[in-house]
């Protein structure tokens, strides 16, 4: 490689960098500035659009609304994925490989079809458009992630460990609440965190499957679609700033895990 | 070795004194369980054999992905196939093909069914060519120790969420936004470009929103190549264009192909975006389907069988081009 | 807590245990009774079987055929957690989680011991391990011998009828392998425990064991002790697996004075039948002669037996040195001899002469 490439490739990446972070900043800026009109130049600064933001109850409910969401899915997500992989992962049976593809499945459909078969799906079995449905749709969408990180754990797991709690007078299901489950926590709290990170940022699903409550992402698209305001920024500055936290903490107990693996 | 003639073995495990109080006396939570008999009862229906240990542990979780998986699905297709739903009182849905007919009718439905194709298949290629020179840099000109640093640095805008990202897109694009401010104060225009509501301000937005999910699998795909095959290639004269064709993009295969395929059906698959940044020039078949669902349910056949129809669609393009990927790779592989 | 051969009770019964994998038989057949306080060890090469009896004795895998009876109580169709019967497992399998003392108060915590009952349990064996010191410390703060020792400790606090050891100093270095051996046989003779003992590694199992088994294909190959094994092998395999040995294949000619005469190569070599009948002239043998039984003599002995030979090799190994003798006209007649490598300064000339005790040249069969 050249010193010419090796030059180009790192400004080819630095303006990637630029590309990906100067929106995001931008957006930030502009949530601090005293007018109600988006776009340059700005003329004067204040925090009032983020105590607002802070003092509105509207937003602060939507905000707790969108975290119960997430929190549920999330929790539900662990314990189905966590299930999926304990049959999937050591267990060899014919048709394994249909069964890995139908896990798979919802982590490759195209999202607003998703969001429509689930739409039909949960008027078919009588649930009402609203919170229990939104938590239905994502935690149907976090089922393979959760289902393919711990099936890669527990394949790091040796078999002598849960045999060994066999043989010292446990059955198969102490042996998987004694060693198994200990065994998964990184990956349980990496793919917990990733969860709530997908559900929590969710668009398609919560606006086709939310009843007359918002949640935050809908409530911002709602707002949008009457016009742009730094009230907007504030809201989207207050979840960039929670996603980015909680996914900083997913990065480093998975980082955590793999070292762990080794 | 003194310790041998420890009193050890006069001592195996006395059996409980009763004198003992207190936490000294308590058993342990799973000692208890085993030891009760509700509990030895239940495991003893449960874990019987291999055989019904296996499907204790597999029902559920074969029933969730069939139920909840493929369900949804499969009602969809069956859905597509019906004059009616959700079903009116006293009046039975009957079979129609007439939802998948109606596709073909209207240009309105055909044109932006092509055009979510052929930009799909645009923002893709762009993604690519974009993320793939951040990736070998990534992979082969960044140091290992820093690697993980220069990795997490283009992970953090990925976790945030779509909306607010189209949103941060919208600020810079629009008529005063930072792009068209930058260009004035360069000199490049006096009057501001109208970027927003335009194939090509979607495609920024899409671009940006999917290109981790390219990125992931080219970084991982280039930094599995040895660095010894390009100096091998090098040693025996090939330049860099010639070894980045015949060496490294080969072997990258698999990245590309995984990549593509993942930006592919995730591009298809938005709505928020689309609708925020995308004019009426520029409508896509999300929003179409979408459409069906807003208003009064009787439409959701035609809703379902479009749907069914994008579907088919995306897993059929993205098949062929796996197929492709993989031919061709074989072929270059000898 | 001395025990004799007389007091000891069958704590094990192997009745005729078959087990296959799809086309491949791992157990063929083997019938076998394991004496209580004994150290048995189960020696063979990979895919022997030997590990495959272990796990059927831990309840991991279900014979075929054939019932395992443990303490009197037919177990076969039990699985692990309702055995008397604890294993120390070959990655010595710590639970990561747990420190040491937790590990060791596993066993114990879910056969319903109280918490008093296990403390003191926990204390008698770290004091006996010299584990004391490690009692909080989690598996991946301790040294190689010091999992070992935890894993010892873990499968002996539930007190069980038989220990299973399947390959346990395979991980640890060469050198502390020998101090451990050591200390895994004092433990086993303090403790008076039935040791099931598996490992492929012929030196181990001679250091060790009270009795040894060979095992080959699924069969027994010979069972008893080091010393039988050793200087007695009853087939080919074992005088191959276990120690360095001269394999000396011929025909018989006859018998001389209770020893067998066997033409090797043309050479007339003079061997003894350990066990079963002396084979007749005439049949085609194999016997075995130990590097160390060899005599070498600058001149020509007295003895009838005496060869010479022609020093092909020398390979000095630190504390003695084996050489290579050429004894006869084909390449491959070479008897190797070990010698003190002072001693070795005697020969310096290529030609010498060497003699075995007829008792040492063992006639084998089969």
């Amino acid at each position: 490689m050249t010193r010419h490439t090796r030059i180009l490739m790192s400004v080819i990446y630095w303006a990637f960098i630029v590309y990906l972070f100067v929106p995001l900043v931008l957006m930030v800026v502009m949530g601090f500035k005293d007018s109600k009109f988006i776009g340059f130049p700005i003329r004067g600064w204040t925090i009032e659009w983020y105590t607002g933001v802070m003092q509105d109850a509207e937003v602060m409910g939507v905000f707790a609304y969108s975290m119960a969401i997430a929190l549920a899915s999330t929790l539900l997500s662990l314990v189905i994925g966590v299930w999926v992989a304990c049959f999937l992962g050591p267990y060899k049976f014919r048709g394994k490989l249909i069964v890995f593809a139908v896990t798979c499945l919802p982590a490759v459909i195209p999202g607003i079809i998703s969001a429509i078969a689930l739409r039909i799906f949960a008027r078919g079995i009588d649930i009402e458009p609203g919170m229990l449905a939104i938590i239905l749709g994502h935690t149907v969408h976090n089922v393979p992630f959760v289902a393919l990180v711990v099936m890669a754990r527990l394949s790091t797991l040796p078999r002598s460990h849960i045999e060994a709690a066999r043989d010292l007078g446990a059955d198969a299901i102490v042996a998987f609440f004694r060693v198994t489950l200990p065994y998964l926590r990184p990956a349980l709290i990496g793919a917990g965190i990733f969860c709530m990170l997908l559900s929590f940022d969710d668009f398609v699903r919560a606006y086709f499957l939310g009843g007359y409550d918002p949640t935050l992402p809908v409530l911002i698209f709602a707002k949008l679609r009457s016009g742009m305001s730094p009230e907007i920024n504030a809201i989207a500055t207050v979840v960039l700033v929670l996603t980015a936290v909680l996914g900083l903490w997913a990065e480093r107990s998975m980082r955590r895990l793999n070292k762990g693996a080794s | 070795m003194a310790h041998l003639e420890s009193k050890y073995v006069e001592a195996p495990c006395a059996p409980a004194k009763p004198a003992q109080s207190g936490k000294a006396a308590r058993r342990s939570f799973w000692g208890s369980l085993l030891a009760s008999d509700t509990y030895q009862a239940v495991v003893n229906v449960l874990l019987k054999n291999e055989r019904r240990q296996f499907w204790v542990l597999a029902a559920f979780p074969l029933a969730w992905v069939f139920f909840a998986h493929l369900g949804p699905i499969l009602q969809m297709f069956w859905i597509s196939f019906l004059d009616s739903y959700p079903p009116t009182a006293g009046r039975q849905p009957q079979f129609t093909l007439s939802n998948w007919i109606a596709f073909f009718q209207e240009a309105i439905f055909v044109m932006p069914f092509l055009r979510t194709l052929i930009y799909s298949v645009v923002f893709t290629t762009c993604t690519l060519i974009l993320t793939y020179p951040v990736a070998y840099f990534l992979a082969k000109h960044v140091k290992r120790q820093n690697q993980l640093l220069f990795l997490l640095l283009l992970l953090i805008p990925f976790w945030v969420g779509e909306i607010v990202r189209t949103y941060a897109i919208m600020i810079m694009l629009g008529n005063n936004g930072a792009l068209n401010l930058a260009l004035k104060w360069v000199g490049l225009i006096d009057r501001p470009i109208p970027f927003m509501y335009t194939g090509f301000s979607m495609g920024v937005g899409i671009v940006y929103l999917t290109s981790l999910y390219m990125l992931l699998p080219l970084y991982s795909a280039l930094e599995k190549i040895p660095n010894s095959y390009l100096e091998a290639a090098a040693d025996l004269g090939a330049g860099s264009w010639h070894r980045f064709r015949k060496v490294t993009l080969p072997l990258s295969k698999e990245g590309v192909a995984s990549g593509c395929t993942l930006v592919f059906l995730i591009s298809t698959g938005y709505y928020a975006t689309p609708v925020l940044l995308g004019g009426p020039s520029t409508t896509v078949f999300a929003e179409t389907i979408a459409g069906f669902f807003h208003v009064a349910g009787d439409k959701w056949p035609i809703g379902a069988a479009f749907s069914s129809l994008m579907l088919i669609t995306t897993l059929g393009v993205t098949g062929i081009f796996l197929k492709l990927m993989g031919r061709s790779g074989k072929g270059m592989m000898k | 807590m001395g025990y004799s051969a007389n007091d000891r009770q069958a704590v094990v019964r192997l009745d005729r245990i078959t087990k296959r994998f799809g086309e491949v038989t791992a157990i063929d057949c083997l019938d076998m009774e394991i004496m209580s306080g004994e150290f048995i060890t189960f020696l063979g090469p990979s895919g022997c079987g030997k590990s495959t009896t272990l796990r059927i004795l831990g309840g991991f895998e279900r014979p075929d055929e054939g019932r395992v009876v443990v303490g009197g109580q037919d177990v076969t169709r039990l699985p692990p957690n309702k055995r008397d019967v604890n294993m120390v497992f070959q990655d010595y399998a710590l639970f990561p989680h747990m420190t040491v003392a937790q590990n060791i108060a596993f066993g114990l915590e879910l056969k319903g011991k109280t918490r008093g009952e296990i403390d003191k349990r926990i204390g008698e064996l770290v004091d006996f391990l010299h584990l004391s010191a490690l009692r909080e410390r989690t598996p991946d703060q301790l040294s190689g011998g010091q999992r070992q020792r935890v894993a010892l400790a873990r499968a002996l606090a539930p007190d069980p009828k038989l220990l299973l050891l399947d390959e346990p100093l395979g991980a640890l270095d060469a050198k502390l392998r020998g101090q451990v051996q050591v200390e895994l046989k004092d433990i086993q003779k303090t403790t008076g425990k039935t040791f099931f003992f598996v490992t492929h590694d012929q030196e181990e199992a001679l250091t060790m064991s009270d009795r040894i088994v060979v095992m080959n294909a699924g069969r027994v190959e010979q069972d008893g002790t080091p010393e039988d094994l050793y200087f007695r092998p009853k087939s080919r395999f074992v005088a191959e697996f276990i120690g360095e040995t001269n394999l000396i294949e011929g025909t018989v000619r006859g018998s001389d004075n209770g020893a067998i005469v066997i033409d090797w190569n043309g050479l007339e070599v003079r061997g003894a039948a350990q066990q079963g009948p002396v084979p007749a002239a005439g049949q085609s043998v194999a016997a075995s002669l130990r590097l160390e039984n060899v005599q070498c003599h600058a001149e020509r002995p007295e003895q009838p037996n005496a060869i010479s030979g022609r020093v092909v090799h020398r390979i000095f190994k630190g504390s003695r040195m084996a050489l290579d003798i050429r004894v006869g006209e084909p390449a491959d007649a070479v008897i190797k001899v070990y010698m003190d490598a002072n001693e070795a300064g005697r020969f310096p000339q290529e030609h010498l002469w060497i003699s075995w005790d007829p008792q040492r040249l063992s006639v084998l069969h089969g």
